[in-house]
Formats: structure tokens, sequence, C-alpha cells
């Protein structure tokens, strides 16, 4: 199991690697947002007081600070779309027949997209963290972290990208084994995907919400993951978050168990023996 | 199982699959094949070939019946048996991101070949294969050709005790055909492997194969050595064509000393004989005797077409439709689309 599962996860790391343009379109969607939809937000400008703010944003100094450590939560989505559709490409190609032919079983065969799909958003991520940086030297608003951050800190970060990952690297693998047709699954996925990202904390102005809203945004996996992100990147001293992120990586990691299970379900019965 | 179930051996009783409790597309078929022998499998498509390779190969759950391969059952123990075969498919099935050699080491790992071999026998196989050159090289832009003997190697990398092949040379020119087969016998003389396979080339399972089933409709019709078929055929075959329909040719051409005997279909008549070459002009005499115009005589030695032709009553061709499982999956998306509408 562990020789099969390591195969085949080389194997989804070198497709990987080997069509860069996929990396390049997870990027896309993230940087245009930084670009252009955190540039244009600039709470600042409506002169408030700046405890106002900093409540609001939950310590974030600018809605762009705030809303870099959204985006960096979001890749975890965009880059793992991918993983869902190259099922159902290896589907059409054979490429999946030929795996089921094998000894490999289902565990090993899903485990190995599972763990080669949670990969790729964690250096992502900080690729866009970096990048919101980066803007600031170049006249625009750029990502300011105004808490020293700790090993731990950083580690907590990665933790929350890489279970994020794994929760809708499942969702896309439990869409890709049930469906059959590329365009429908491109079509169910869209349908998901802003519905999620809209109802999460990771665009929206946390102190700005209405109580409904941010109850159902508390309960978002994307939610989840940037305000693990946003404590370590902001919040200091600060009382604005009044959940430790270790509660926030648990309710997460109980996100990913659930769809794990599921999409495992999916994936068996999808490369189980035909009746 | 009554039949033998020792090793190196496939064998099915009464195998049957239905699809979505409508179509029949494997119908009590039987077989034995022996250790080290070469089984073609032939007939049109949708005749249930490849859903009988499928259930072999523990791909397709079998509605009723037994199979039985390398002694072990395939319907309760799939996972064994595919650790003990070799399939080539018929549809390119190696990753085209990959490289040919990254293709075979990867299915090196996945049946569980040694570590400390894996490196001798891709490099062994790709040397072999003529792909050496290209090993480094991503499959998808191998020629055709190419893939196919990447194929063959990646079926047979863990060096399997049978192999199942399905339609393996279609596609290839005369010439890649020859060379898959080259390889193929080397493999069965080398291991003492078991061949299964179906094939559209008759010329192939004719010259390759050491016995021959011919399926049609989910039926085994005929099957025996290529020699024992073709010797079922009563020796050559004249096609005697008349210019006008005349059913009572048949009984002109019956009373010829010689003729075995006398099948009309579509207009024609096939006249079975020990010796056609000498037997024609005696043929042609007797209807211009008796007044009966000719449009065409053919004469045929016996052949797997003349033997395809006499059992299923229909010439052989690659294009009769869709295959069993196409044709139930197209029967399940229009139900679902007809329900879809309700």
């Amino acid at each position: 199991m562990i020789r099969e599962l390591g195969a085949l996860t080389r194997r989804e790391l070198l497709r990987l690697t080997r069509n860069p343009q996929a990396i390049m379109t997870s990027l896309l969607l993230p940087i245009l947002y930084l670009l252009l939809f955190g540039q244009a937000f600039n709470l600042g400008n409506l002169g408030a007081p700046p405890g106002v703010l900093l409540s609001a944003l939950r310590g974030a100094p600018t809605y762009f600070s705030y809303f870099a450590a959204g985006m960096a939560g979001f890749v975890a989505v965009t880059a793992t779309l991918f993983i869902g559709a190259n099922v159902i490409f290896d589907r059409l190609f054979g490429v999946l027949k030929r795996t089921s032919s094998t000894p490999a079983g289902p565990s090993a065969i899903f485990g190995s997209r599972l763990l080669a799909g949670c990969i790729q958003p964690v250096g992502l991520a900080f690729l866009v963290l970096g990048l919101a940086v980066a803007l600031g030297q170049f006249g625009l608003t750029g990502l300011q972290v105004t808490a020293s951050l700790s090993a731990i800190g950083v580690l907590e970060i990665v933790l929350a990208i890489v279970i994020l990952s794994v929760m809708f690297a499942s969702l896309f693998l439990a869409i890709g084994f049930s469906i059959e047709q590329p365009q429908t699954y491109f079509a169910v996925v869209n349908a998901i995907n802003l519905p999620v990202l809209l109802t999460s904390a990771a665009l929206s102005a946390w102190g700005l919400m209405p109580p409904w809203f941010r109850s159902v945004a508390s309960y978002n996996p994307i939610t989840l993951a940037v305000t693990v992100i946003r404590e370590n990147l902001f919040a200091g001293s600060s009382n604005y978050y009044s959940v430790d992120p270790a509660v926030c990586l648990l309710a997460l990691l109980a996100w990913a168990v659930w769809m794990i299970v599921i999409a495992s379900v999916l994936a068996a019965r999808a490369l189980a023996p035909k009746n | 199982m009554s039949g033998q179930t020792s090793k190196g051996t496939i064998v099915a009783e009464e195998l049957t699959k239905v699809f979505n409790g409508k179509v029949r597309a494997v119908d009590g078929v039987s077989f034995s094949v022996a250790q080290g022998e070469v089984y073609g499998f032939l007939g049109p498509n949708g005749a249930g070939k490849t859903t009988t390779v499928a259930m072999m190969t523990a791909g397709l759950g079998a509605t009723s019946g037994r199979a039985s391969v390398d002694g072990v059952d395939v319907l309760r123990n799939p996972e064994e048996v595919k650790r003990r075969i070799g399939i080539v498919f018929q549809e390119m099935t190696s990753d085209g991101d990959l490289t040919g050699r990254e293709n075979l080491e990867l299915a090196a790992a996945l049946y569980g070949v040694p570590r400390g071999d894996v490196n001798r026998r891709v490099s062994g196989l790709l040397e072999r294969m003529q792909v050496a050159d290209a090993g480094d090289r991503l499959a998808k832009t191998y020629s055709g050709g190419m893939r196919r003997r990447l194929e063959l190697a990646v079926g047979t990398v863990h060096s399997p005790s049978i192999l199942f092949l399905d339609e393996p040379t279609l596609g290839l020119d005369p010439q890649g055909r020859a060379g898959f087969w080259r390889y193929v016998q080397e493999l069965r003389r080398e291991h003492g492997m078991t061949v299964f396979v179906t094939t559209h080339y008759l010329e192939e399972a004719d010259g390759m194969c050491d016995r021959i089933a011919i399926i049609d409709h989910g039926h085994i019709v005929a099957s025996g050595t290529p020699a024992e078929l073709k010797d079922r055929l009563g020796g050559d075959v004249v096609t005697i064509r008349p210019s006008q329909t005349d059913p009572s040719v048949a009984d002109l051409l019956r009373a010829v000393p010689g003729v075995v005997s006398v099948t009309a279909q579509d207009g024609n008549f096939r006249v079975k004989c020990p010796n056609g070459e000498g037997l024609v002009p005696v043929l042609v005499d007797a209807c211009a005797r008796a007044h009966v115009g000719l449009a065409g005589v053919s004469l045929k030695r016996p052949s797997l077409d003349e033997v395809f032709l006499e059992f299923t009553g229909r010439e052989f061709r690659e294009d009769e439709g869709m295959s069993a499982t196409d044709r139930a999956v197209m029967i399940s998306r229009v139900q679902n689309r007809l329900r879809g509408r309700r």
C-alpha cells in the first residue's frame, strides 16, 4: 500500500510540474482579486477612526492586508480544483482504467491524489502572501504584517492551508469520481465555488457583517483557515479574536475528515468492478 | 468448478453478463485455456469479446457463471487475479504525461516488482520494445506503433503468467503487428505465458493462436484449432452468383458429382467441395447446360473468414456496430434522459 501510494503520488506530482499552465491558472484568480478587488476597497478612505477600522478588520491595518490573508486561503480552493478534473480526464484517456486494473487499491489511488493535491496549495498560498507584501514596494497598497510571527505561527498557517486543501481536494475528488463529463464537472464546481467564497470571511470585513451572516461565515471552512492566518499575521496581543487558532484548526480538521470519508466512499464505488 | 483450475489456466463456466437487465452481452460462455496456450476470441463488434475479457480480468462483475484465472476464482478474489495477470487494452492507457520509462516504473511499483529489479527490467523492456531511444520522452509524443509497444511493456513488466490482450494490434500497420506478435511469442517461449487474445484480424488469429473460439451475439458458436475449424468447412467453397435470382439452381448444383453441400445466401450459392479448382469448370458447365446465366464465380480456400461466415452467417467486418458495453451505456443514458424528462 505504501509503495503504491508513493508511486502514484510521484506520478501526480510529475504531471503537476509538467503543467505550469494549471499552476498559473490556480494563481490567476487570487492575483486578479489582489490587484483589482483588494486595491479598490480602501476602507481607510472612509475616514473612520483607526480603532473602528481595526475592530472591523480584526486587527488588520488595512482592508488589503485583511483581504490578502483571505486570498491565501482561497488559493487552496483554486489550486485543488484541478485534482478533481484530472480524475475525469484520466478516466477519459484510459489512465484510470489502467491503474484500476493493477493490484493498487482504491485507497492508494484516492490517497495519492489527495496527497499531491495538498502539497501545491501551501507553496501557492505563501506565493500569494509574498506577492501581497511585494505590491507595497510598487506604489500600491501592500500586505502589512503587524504581529510578530513566531515559528509556531508559521506552522499554524501551513497547517490551516494544508487542512483546507485536503478538505477541498476531497470535495473536488468526490465530484470528479462521481461525474463523467468535464463540462458537467466545471459547471458543478463553479456552482459551489462562488457561494462558498462569498459566505466566508475571505472577502467580507468581519466587523461589517450582519450577525446572521457572521454566524454562517464562522462555520465556513475558508473562514476557519483565514482566521488562523489573520490571527498570526495581525492579532498580536489584541483581543479581536475570541477563538484560539487551535480550535479553528480542529474545526477545520472535522470538515476535512467528513469530506475525506464522503470522497473515499465515492472513489471506492467508482473504482470497484462495474456490475 | 468442474473445469481445470491449475496454474496458468483460464476457465469460464456459463459466464453471463446482462446490462441493465436487458442487454445480454455475454450469454453462458464456457471455455478452458491450458497453460502456455494462445487462445483467440474472434467476433464482430458487439459480440461480447471485450465484456468477456473485462469479466475475466476482474474489471466487470458477472451476472452469473464462474471464472477462474491461474487457479484463482475471479469473482471471489479479484485483487489476487489482478496481481497474477497482465492486460493490454484496446485503447491507449499508458500516461501520456509521463515518459515511457516513468510509465514502466509506475507499473512495476504497482505490481510489486522487487525494487532492485525495476531498473534492469524497465531498461530491458524499453530495449526489447525498440523504444529505448525514446524512453525519456513523454509517451504522448510517441507514434501509434511505439505507444502500442509501450502498452505491451506496461502489461508485462511484472512477467505475469497469464496475459490478456484485447484487440492489441488495433490501428497498427502490418509491420507493427508482426513486431508486436513476435514479442508475444518470445514471452510465451521464455515464460510459458498463457495468452488470451481478442482480435479483429483473422489472419493474425490463424497464424498465432493454438485454439480459437468464435463468439457471436454473446454465444460461442464454434471453437477448436484453426485447422479443425477450417476442416469443418468440408473443403473449398465455390460461390456461384446467378445473373437472376433462381432458387432451383441449388438443386442443379447439388446434383453435380463432388459437391458436398450447397447453401443459398443473399441470392448466391455457396458450394462446398474437396477440390474447388477442379470443380469450377464443371459447375459453370452445369449452369450453362441448364441455361442459368452467371454474374460471377469465386473460389475460396478454407480460411477463418470462411469459418466465420459458416458459423455466424455473415462476413467478418470490423464496423458492424458498437460494442456490447457501449450499447449498454447508450441505453442507460437514454433511459436516464427519459426519466429526467418525466
